[in-house]
């Protein structure tokens, strides 16, 4: 796959006049698709994608970009390229200046490829459906290579390419109570797939007592690193972008502004170089290893891009359009597991939260409810699963004045989504025993 | 490429109980305009197909973009091994349809093409509402966005059927953010609830740049606006906000993949059990909810699903009574129920699942004045900016751009942050008026997400504003 992107890029750059400059995107996967219910398949299938994004810009100033998908065959693909690269070429004098553009210009080419042997995902699956037999198991098993590059006409040629699998799973009891569960990683071992499995049988078990139904009001809670990784999710939503900080959209507004803090122990990174993503941008930028976003509850630094420095006469740090953050770090505490009931000692134990959204997002209050394996604690035991309780309250609530703490332990979630593509966005983070957290319907 | 694939395609059926190919080309324009700044134009262009083989008790899908002879037949090799594979081994064995349709069409009816128009003119039109947006400088933020989907699908089958739909539609999206005192207030053109297949005309024909003067004027005033008061009264829903309330609260519950478990794991469950089809009150006698595929212009208008079964107008809800559930042809065969023709697929990339396709609310009888002045004590909201609910489908809590207070059947002054929670199995009973035919609006969502693998679809909407009596709302803060 590398190989036929860095020829067929070399081959298009012969056709670049003077005065232009070109960008190659290159996204492609290869993925099986199993996905289950009731331990049984539901649909198996394979999907091979590769397609290119030719982004065109000249000396005025002028973009156009086109996004194609393709064969994989060298000659019909570079035909499809050509036709389209004039297209862009024709189109390009009718549109405006764009003084927001801005192409990284040092040549910095960059290779990371994750060799791995052949999985033979039918022997997982045999190992899988073994093991679920009996069970009320929903999900999906993918797994697969990722590939991303991109390669301009100035010379700089980015790969970054990867295999990984993730089997995203929930397993229900008779109540329609249950435990989600997720085994992602480079290497299918059935011990570790195992222990997963087995851990989450236990829990369901706790599940099996009739469900309690809570009242509103205000909870002592625990947030595993799941349930803390859907409120950090809602931050994203424009928290640590730029642009939305200055034009005032963004949920932590008030935070980048310095007129609200959250606890001292809340800090959070982008950290590229131990996340999943590739380390550069679609404008061909390098990012750095680490961003600071949040350092010891304040607002340290957002995620800039190329086309809000040039908007704003600030530095970037070569973000993506969206501003929005790929690989999130945030810093443990030190509450060890073993103290986690007893520091709640009554209130609720929540593994997932859902389906969250705005109620103020001037004021970064959220709403959302609980799902999967949520429980009461009392006198620093789980004593029953509670009914499905929404919440609705503000970060600087629930990681300001009433965090308790976070967990000296944190776990790596990477992202299971799909939407167009495998996701390769990750987040690593511990849990959180929040104080006052708002339970209101 | 696409002639030359129509041309061999029947050449490569392999010799199993059932196998279709869906070949799908998708383009994608979109314009933005963002403080009066054109920002990257976007045009995507998606080509593939799915092979789909069903054999000996076993189902696979084989899915490429590469549509040569070599990469068709790779797709047609995994689509058999998954079936051999899985053989034994499904939740549910398919049996798949016997009937042949063909030359089956559907094309969107664009009286102005999208391409008619330049790019440049296209450009010069954002421009000018951007202009309109930013009249006053308290508009701290403003931008304008048009958005052209073009979904061509052609589906053959072992039946021998053809089915070729042309599907196009159009998005505009208008945005205003006023501050004041360092809070943002956001104003849009109804979200994007305003997606319609149609032609290009249909922007020129909506008048978008009095829109955005009218949408920057709200949005100051909203900024300088009281929050809306935590209360229980009756809620007078527009069209921009019942759309939402109908996809997550009837919608959903009622997809028929979700009943069986299929989506326990992501996108959730339903409150719903098969045993409600056909007694359950879902609503008060004024609630009629359709599937409707005919109506014209709107979203998910089609005349064949992505399993290439013909599309008809049926009701799901009448009177309040719960009819049939959104299942297509594969799940009404697990569930025992009958079939709509909503098994659809968000591109060649992904396999057909039981989707909404238009989810309409029928028309009643109540003009917009007689449901204002029926209002001792309530709010009027309009248009959504905020959507939760649990995975049943049940609890819910959506907030809007936009609140107006009534008093004694008058409006009066306008709150901001307005929200509403309450619960499905209930709210429904509470609907009292439904807007009569000339306050019916056509409208939609352009990504509903689901599926695993995921998966956004565009789905359509079209219903009259409607009364709900005693509903809890309240404000920011």
């Amino acid at each position: 796959m590398r190989d036929y992107f860095q020829s067929i890029a070399l081959e298009l750059f012969k056709y670049i006049q003077k005065d232009e400059f070109l960008i190659i995107n290159f996204d492609a996967e290869e993925s099986n698709f199993v996905r289950l219910n009731k331990a049984k398949i539901r649909q198996p299938g394979n999907v091979k994608q590769i397609s290119m994004s030719l982004s065109l810009s000249n000396r005025d100033k002028k973009n156009l970009k086109s996004h194609l998908r393709l064969n994989g065959s060298f000659k019909r693909d570079l035909a499809t390229l050509i036709k389209t690269l004039n297209y862009l070429r024709r189109e390009l004098p009718d549109l405006p200046k764009d003084p927001y553009l801005l192409f990284s210009k040092s040549v910095q080419s960059t290779e990371i490829t994750h060799e791995q042997k052949y999985i033979n995902d039918e022997e997982n699956l045999d190992y899988i459906l073994t093991n679920i037999s009996g069970l009320d198991l929903v999900g999906i098993y993918s797994s697969g290579y990722i590939y991303t590059g991109l390669a301009n006409s100035l010379g700089q040629f980015n790969w970054h390419s990867d295999y990984s699998f993730s089997f995203d799973y929930s397993i229900y009891n008779e109540n329609n109570n249950a435990i989600k569960l997720n085994y992602s990683s480079k290497k299918w071992k059935n011990e570790e797939f195992e222990i997963s499995l087995n851990q989450g049988i236990k829990k369901l078990k706790i599940l099996s007592q009739s469900p309690r139904t809570i009242q509103k009001g205000e909870y002592t809670v625990y947030l595993e690193p799941s349930a803390l990784n859907e409120i950090i999710d809602m931050m994203s939503w424009g928290g640590f972008s730029y642009k939305a900080n200055k034009i005032g959209t963004s949920p932590l507004h008030l935070l980048s502004k310095g007129e609200k803090s959250l606890d001292t122990s809340v800090s959070i990174d982008e950290n590229i170089k131990d996340g999943i993503s590739a380390n550069f941008s679609a404008d061909g930028f390098i990012k750095p290893d680490k961003i600071s976003m949040i350092k010891g509850g304040e607002f340290a630094e957002s995620l800039t891009s190329p086309r809000s420095s040039l908007e704003y006469s600030v530095a970037h740090n070569a973000s993506s359009t969206s501003e929005y953050p790929y690989s999130i770090d945030m810093r443990a505490g030190s509450i060890d597991d073993d103290e986690i009931l007893s520091t709640i000692n009554n209130g609720i134990y929540i593994s997932n939260l859902w389906y969250l959204n705005f109620s103020d997002r001037n004021n970064g209050r959220m709403t959302g409810l609980t799902r999967f394996g949520c429980f009461l604690v009392e006198d620093g035991k789980l004593t029953a699963p509670i009914n499905t309780m929404r919440f609705d309250d503000s970060v600087y609530s629930m990681l300001g004045e009433n965090l308790i703490g976070l967990t000296s332990n944190r776990k790596l979630l990477i992202d299971s989504g799909t939407y167009e593509e495998r996701s390769t966005s990750s987040a690593r983070l511990p849990g959180a025993i929040v104080n006052k957290f708002k339970m209101t319907l | 490429m696409k002639n030359e694939f129509l041309k061999q395609i029947n050449t490569y059926f392999p010799s199993v109980d059932y196998c279709s190919f869906r070949f799908v080309n998708k383009y994608t324009n979109i314009i933005s305009v963002t403080r009066n700044v054109l920002e990257p134009i976007e045009i995507s262009e998606d080509e593939g197909v799915m092979v789909t083989v069903i054999h000996n008790g076993g189902y696979g899908y084989g899915a490429s973009s590469d549509l040569t002879q070599e990469g068709i037949l790779k797709a047609i090799e995994e689509a058999k091994k998954w079936a051999e594979y899985s053989s034994g081994k499904l939740v549910h064995v398919p049996h798949p349809p016997s009937v042949r349709i063909d030359g089956g069409k559907y094309f969107t009816h664009e009286k102005d093409s999208w391409g008619k128009e330049s790019n440049k003119d296209k450009v010069e039109y954002l421009m000018q509402i951007n202009k309109s947006l930013k009249s006053k400088p308290t508009i701290s933020n403003w931008g304008a966005s048009f958005r052209y989907n073009k979904i061509e699908t052609f589906f053959t089958d072992t039946n021998g059927s053809d089915i070729r739909q042309n599907i196009s539609y159009i998005l505009p999206q208008l945005v205003a953010c006023a501050e004041y005192k360092k809070q943002i207030q956001t104003r849009t053109f109804g979200g994007h609830a305003h997606a319609r297949q149609t032609g290009y005309n249909f922007l020129k024909d909506s008048d978008l740049i009095n829109k955005a003067d009218q949408i920057a004027n709200d949005a100051i005033e909203l900024s300088m606006a009281p929050n809306c008061p935590d209360c229980k009264v009756d809620a007078l829903i527009a069209p921009d906000q019942m759309i939402l309330q109908i996809h997550e609260s009837i919608g959903h519950p009622l997809e028929l993949d979700r009943i069986l478990g299929d989506e326990r794991n992501y996108a959730g469950s339903s409150f719903v059990s098969l045993d409600m089809f056909g007694k359950y009150k879902y609503g008060s006698d004024k609630l009629n909810i359709s599937f409707n595929p005919s109506q014209e212009s709107e979203l998910a208008t089609y005349n064949y699903d992505d399993d290439g079964t013909v599309a008809s107008k049926k009701h799901l809800i009448k009177d309040g009574i719960l009819q049939r559930p959104i299942g297509g042809f594969y799940s009404s065969q697990r569930a025992d129920q009958n079939h709509v023709a909503c098994s659809r697929a968000t591109s060649w990339n992904r396999p057909p699942i039981d989707r909404m396709g238009n989810i309409n609310l029928e028309p009643g009888n109540s003009s917009f004045s007689e449901m204002i002045a029926s209002v001792e004590d309530g709010i009027l909201l309009e248009t959504n900016n905020s959507w939760s609910i649990d995975d049943y489908r049940n609890k819910f809590q959506f907030g809007c751009e936009k609140g107006t207070i009534i008093k004694n059947g008058e409006l009066k002054h306008i709150t901001k942050n307005p929200n509403y929670r309450g619960i499905t199995k209930e709210f429904w009973h509470n609907l009292s008026m439904v807007g009569d035919e000339t306050s019916f609006s056509i409208l939609g969502t352009a990504n509903c997400g689901k599926g695993e693998p995921n998966q956004t679809i565009f789905v359509g909407h079209a219903t009259p504003p409607c009364l709900f009596r005693e509903i809890d709302i309240f404000g920011g803060e």
